[in-house]
């Protein structure tokens, strides 16, 4: 008995500590780190069509288009397929892709996620910040030397 | 505090002769339209609304605060969108018995306020044997309980229905044998009788209320009542993470309204019979009766929720034996010992 | 010092030393039945015939102590089929051994080892379903993770993945047909609890035949979540592309564990050495995922025995937010971290560093106060003791015979961590106890696991004084890796780590190439759901429902 009425004094100790953790979204919108992942931004002045994120991506995500002069064309990613593993922004050596903190995205259909270059371009920062400062990325590690080549053509 | 029933106050203030038959007839209607209005509002503005906000307090949570102050208007959004649902009759439902279980679920509950003195003379009725019919008409729920569990043709309904039969059955004897020892105090089974028993003061300024009279048969009620009205601990006919949702399962939108409906109603409808027998009805000081009442009810209310914040769910075989090794020893102990003193003393 | 084990009273087994197996010894035992002997990264393999499987299985268990069927992995080469099973001890998990079974091309057919450990029931029927080998004598060789009526075998070589599965109407089974267990029986009445029901934490379909409330007999019937992620693994390549699926395994924010399990396969099969200050950087996040991953088994338990308008689910979540948001803080998501990498981890600890340091002490300060909380709610109330005290009770016998491990293990008095008793990461060099009850009950494993998350929590606090003091000049977070990874051909590793679950591991066989030729999950939730119907039969649904939850199972783990 004594088990039981600790039990309804700790639940009724919350109800009148008036203390909640919820949060009023989107009234309030939420605090995210800076180094969270989400939808990406691409940047056309700094890409380098070198392909290297279509490659790392594990599911085909991001789709290159290039004619014959290996001038880009399109540049297509699905972010309804994709799964925001950042091994795109990574990979990347211009910094071109980025993953933005932006994570409100929504559409009537699927087809409606697979952007485009101009879509990706237009993606907004969230809260104005800007994910390359927080994160630092560390390619120097991470690229490695090794006996594989650093091919970025 | 001792008035006239309320249809004949109606008579009276709308100039009629509380004599004459019809007059009576259409007096009673409007005083159960009343009454019953009184209820419903009463059950909407807890289903939809004050349940969140208590459970949301208890979980550190914000709950409805969108839609109009406090988040109110929740209630008629949830209206609307609970009866603009589609209704879904399955297949082989057995049909008349399973549209009429939420009818009776809900109006049995109804049906038993008609006894109640809410104070101001809000009481339609106030026949010799009150409280037996308070729990007559409680107890009929468990036919409307089976009726949905079984007509529903589903498995988890029917598993619900037959542990709502056990669970009343057993829970029913024990909450009367206590109900039982407050009648031997006051000597009558009449309401206005129970609740004018309980006006003289005890100690000082505390009234005699039975709940301080004999708090263990208080104590001994609750628990009852919380098995009764199906919630933590008692709450397995509808034990969500077992069976689903017992015999509600099936249920959707008006019917499933009516069942909802019927279950806080009937929470109502308990508290409204310890508020009468324990808390000495419609008394209290400087606010009217019907105020009094209203809060104490939904003192009991609040009980039931807090209790389902805290507490976990008993076993249907624990259950069991709780209602027939415990209570209902303890309940005929209570009686007993009632009995023997009030004999002795009077 | 507390890592060390508890000395055995008995002698050592065949072939035991004080340095490792010694595996002459036990080819000695074993006789005429080695055929050959292959070389695996940590374990020596055993080829043997596969009509001799049950004899050389039961001489291994009964003589020389394996007493733990961790993994069967079966696959398919040029020339033949492949089952291993991969053997430990419960007492010492160092101690490996892999039955390597070939069985012909044409027809593949193996002896059953479900004879002699219980677990490997649901192991074969996978190997059956996914690649393809029959095994004999088995009870039940039926699919398991894809539908009765699928065509072909995933895995095998021949499978051909853009035929149609066309499945017509009647050939699926109707669930509706038999209402008893048997026309002898008729007092019993057949419930699908599942896909679609409350208490069960995902897709997880319970077949059960209950007698009144009573359970007369119930099985799992899994596969609704099956991805065939191995599959998916086997063609990603090792680097990168293999890392970000782990945390998809366990999804209840279990990422970095599972990553973990993938990154030390990788690591012992490509000879990767990782930095200290990366070890301990590992160590620190898993932790922290072993607390998230075992705040929502407290709550979801809760929601089971309270009902659903429990306060203890919510606070449950609210604590484990907190954890959520530090693991953002670092990894940059709050579910799949991605946050590993072969060779060492993808970020350093984020700026500025004392503000996280103080982030960390701050939720470990105010955690022993919360779980306090837990115990008044939970573990003190009466009526919680009395529906989970002697409720789905697992013997140690049980636990040791379906491999079950992991907290579940833990809570039948089977003291098995693999933290302490295979170390990997930092844990050998830090301060902690492995937690075990004796009970074997629901009650045990919720006491288990709250115990756990004390120890992470001790873990956790050396691993930030040890951060915090790191010189800066050192801070080395990832190996000097090759870009594209090509181990040796035929290379094959198992590797496990001590997962929020249980034992997860990889197996890993590499063909020269940047992806692997086969790679297998052994899953914990997988081994660990065999043992329901044990708990179950005879109980209340309520105490099948708390038993279910007290396993603990993550649907996205069990099918893959």
């Amino acid at each position: 008995m004594i088990g039981i009425l600790k039990s309804m004094a700790t639940t009724m100790k919350h109800a009148l500590d008036g203390e909640t953790f919820t949060v009023e979204y989107p009234d309030v919108a939420p605090e995210v780190s800076p180094r969270f992942r989400g939808v990406h931004k691409w940047s056309q002045e700094r890409c380098i069509w070198c392909r290297q994120c279509e490659n790392v991506c594990p599911n085909n995500t991001i789709q290159i288009v290039m004619d014959e002069q290996r001038n880009g064309e399109q540049y297509n990613l699905h972010i309804g397929q994709c799964i925001y593993c950042r091994l795109c922004e990574e990979v990347c050596p211009t910094d071109a892709i980025l993953l933005t903190q932006n994570f409100e995205f929504t559409a009537d259909t699927k087809d409606e996620f697979a952007y485009d270059k101009e879509q990706l371009k237009n993606v907004p920062w969230y809260k104005d910040i800007d994910p390359l400062e927080s994160r630092e990325p560390d390619r120097g590690a991470w690229i490695g030397e090794g006996d594989g080549e650093v091919d970025y053509q | 505090m001792q008035s006239a029933p309320l249809p004949e106050t109606l008579a009276n203030l709308l100039g009629f002769d509380p004599n004459s038959t019809p007059v009576m007839i259409v007096m009673s209607l409007i005083g159960a339209a009343l009454i019953g209005t009184l209820m419903m509002t009463n059950t909407a503005l807890a289903g939809p609304w004050a349940k969140r906000k208590i459970t949301a307090a208890f979980t550190d949570r914000i709950a409805v605060n969108r839609i109009g102050p406090f988040g109110l208007f929740i209630i008629v959004a949830d209206a609307v969108r609970l009866l603009s649902k589609e209704l879904i009759v399955p297949e082989g439902v057995d049909r008349p018995a399973w549209d009429l279980a939420p009818l009776v679920i809900a109006s049995t509950a109804l049906l038993g306020f008609a006894v109640i003195p809410m104070g101001n003379g809000i009481q339609l009725a106030d026949p010799e044997v009150g409280l037996a019919y308070v729990f007559a008409t409680a107890s009929m729920a468990s036919v409307g309980l089976v009726m949905a569990g079984y007509a529903s043709n589903n498995k988890y309904s029917f598993l619900g229905g037959l542990r709502a039969v056990a669970q009343n059955v057993a829970y029913e004897i024990p909450l009367i044998l206590t109900g039982a020892s407050v009648v031997i105090f006051a000597g009558s089974l009449q309401m206005s009788e129970i609740v004018a028993a309980q006006q003289q003061s005890l100690i000082g300024p505390l009234p005699s209320w039975y709940a301080f009279v004999n708090p263990f048969a208080f104590v001994l009620f609750l628990i009852a009542n919380l098995a009764e009205v199906g919630r933590n601990p008692f709450d397995i006919p509808e034990a969500p993470t077992e069976i689903v949702a017992g015999y509600q399962t099936e249920y959707s939108s008006v019917y499933f309204v009516l069942v909802y409906l019927g279950e806080f109603i009937h929470i109502f409808l308990g508290g409204a019979i310890i508020a009468t027998i324990f808390l000495g009805g419609p008394a209290g000081p400087v606010l009217p009766g019907i105020v009094w009442f209203m809060i104490k009810i939904w003192g009991v209310f609040l009980f039931t929720q807090w209790a389902r914040s805290a507490v976990p769910r008993v076993r249907i075989d624990q259950l069991i034996e709780i209602g027939w090794k415990g209570m209902l020893v303890l309940s005929l102990a209570n009686l007993l010992l009632t009995a023997v003193i009030v004999g002795v003393i009077a | 010092m507390s890592l060390e084990k508890p000395s055995r009273d008995t002698e050592l087994d065949v072939g035991a030393t004080e340095d490792g197996l010694d595996y002459d010894a036990l080819a000695d035992l074993l006789g005429g039945h080695v055929l050959d002997r292959e070389e695996h990264v940590n374990a020596e393999g055993f080829v043997i015939r596969p009509d001799e499987v049950q004899d050389v299985l039961s001489t291994l268990r009964q003589e020389v102590g394996f007493d733990h069927l961790s993994c069967v992995t079966a696959q398919e080469y040029d020339d033949r089929y492949e089952s291993i099973y991969h053997l430990r001890k419960y007492a010492d998990p160092t101690q490996e051994l892999s039955v390597v079974v070939p069985s012909p091309k044409d027809d593949p057919h193996n002896e059953s080892a479900a004879r002699v450990y219980d677990t490997a029931d649901w192991h074969e029927r996978e190997a059956y379903d996914l690649v393809g080998i029959e095994y004999d004598d088995h009870p039940d060789l039926r699919r398991i993770l894809l539908p009765e009526t699928w065509q072909g075998h995933p895995l095998s070589q021949d499978y051909n993945q853009d035929q149609p599965q066309i499945v017509p109407l009647r050939e699926n089974a109707n669930p509706l047909q038999d209402d008893h267990r048997s026309e002898d029986d008729p007092d019993t009445m057949f419930v699908n609890i599942g896909p679609h029901h409350p208490a069960t934490h995902g897709v997880l379909h319970v077949e059960t035949v209950l007698d009144g409330e009573q359970i007369a007999s119930l099985e799992p019937d899994i596969g609704y979540l099956h991805r065939c992620e191995e599959q998916m693994c086997q063609q990603g390549t090792y680097r990168h592309q293999i890392m970000p699926y782990p945390d998809r395994w366990d999804y209840i924010s279990a990422g970095i564990l599972n990553e973990w399990a993938y990154a030390r396969a990788a690591e012992d099969l490509a000879d990767i050495e990782v930095p200290e200050y990366a070890q301990i950087i590992r160590t620190m996040s898993a932790e922290m995922c072993r607390i998230a991953a075992h705040m929502l088994a407290l709550a979801t338990f809760a929601l089971d025995v309270f009902g659903d308008f429990t306060a203890v689910f919510q606070y449950g979540i609210r604590d484990r937010e907190i954890v959520q948001n530090l693991l953002e803080d670092l990894t940059g998501q709050r579910l799949m971290f991605n946050y590993l990498r072969l060779g060492g981890v993808a970020w350093d600890l984020p700026e500025p560093r004392e503000e996280y340091f103080e982030k960390v002490r701050d939720f470990l300060d105010g955690l022993p106060h919360k779980l306090e909380e837990y115990h008044d709610l939970v573990t003190g109330n009466e009526i919680f003791q009395m529906r989970c005290v002697d409720t789905g009770v697992l013997s140690r016998d049980q636990v040791k015979q379906y491999g079950a491990t992991g907290p579940v293990a833990r809570g039948s008095g089977v003291d098995y961590d693999l933290r302490r008793d295979d170390p990997y990461g930092y844990y050998d060099e830090l301060d902690w106890d492995v937690v075990t009850e004796q009970g074997g009950d629901n009650f045990s494993r919720v006491l288990v696991r709250m115990r756990e998350v004390e120890e992470s929590a001790r873990i956790i606090s050396q691993c930030v004084d040890l951060l915090e003091d790191w010189p800066e000049d050192d801070r080395e977070i990832q190996a000097n890796v090759p870009r594209t990874l090509r181990p040796d051909p035929d290379k094959e590793v198992y590797r496990a780590v001590e997962g929020a679950k249980g034992e997860l591991g990889i197996y890993i066989r590499s063909d020269g190439t940047d992806k692997p030729a086969r790679f297998k999950i052994r899953s914990p939730c997988f081994s660990n759901l065999q043992t329901l119907p044990e708990m179950s039969q005879g109980e209340y649904i309520p105490d099948m429902i708390a038993s279910l939850g007290s396993l603990d199972i993550v649907l996205g783990e069990v099918d893959r």
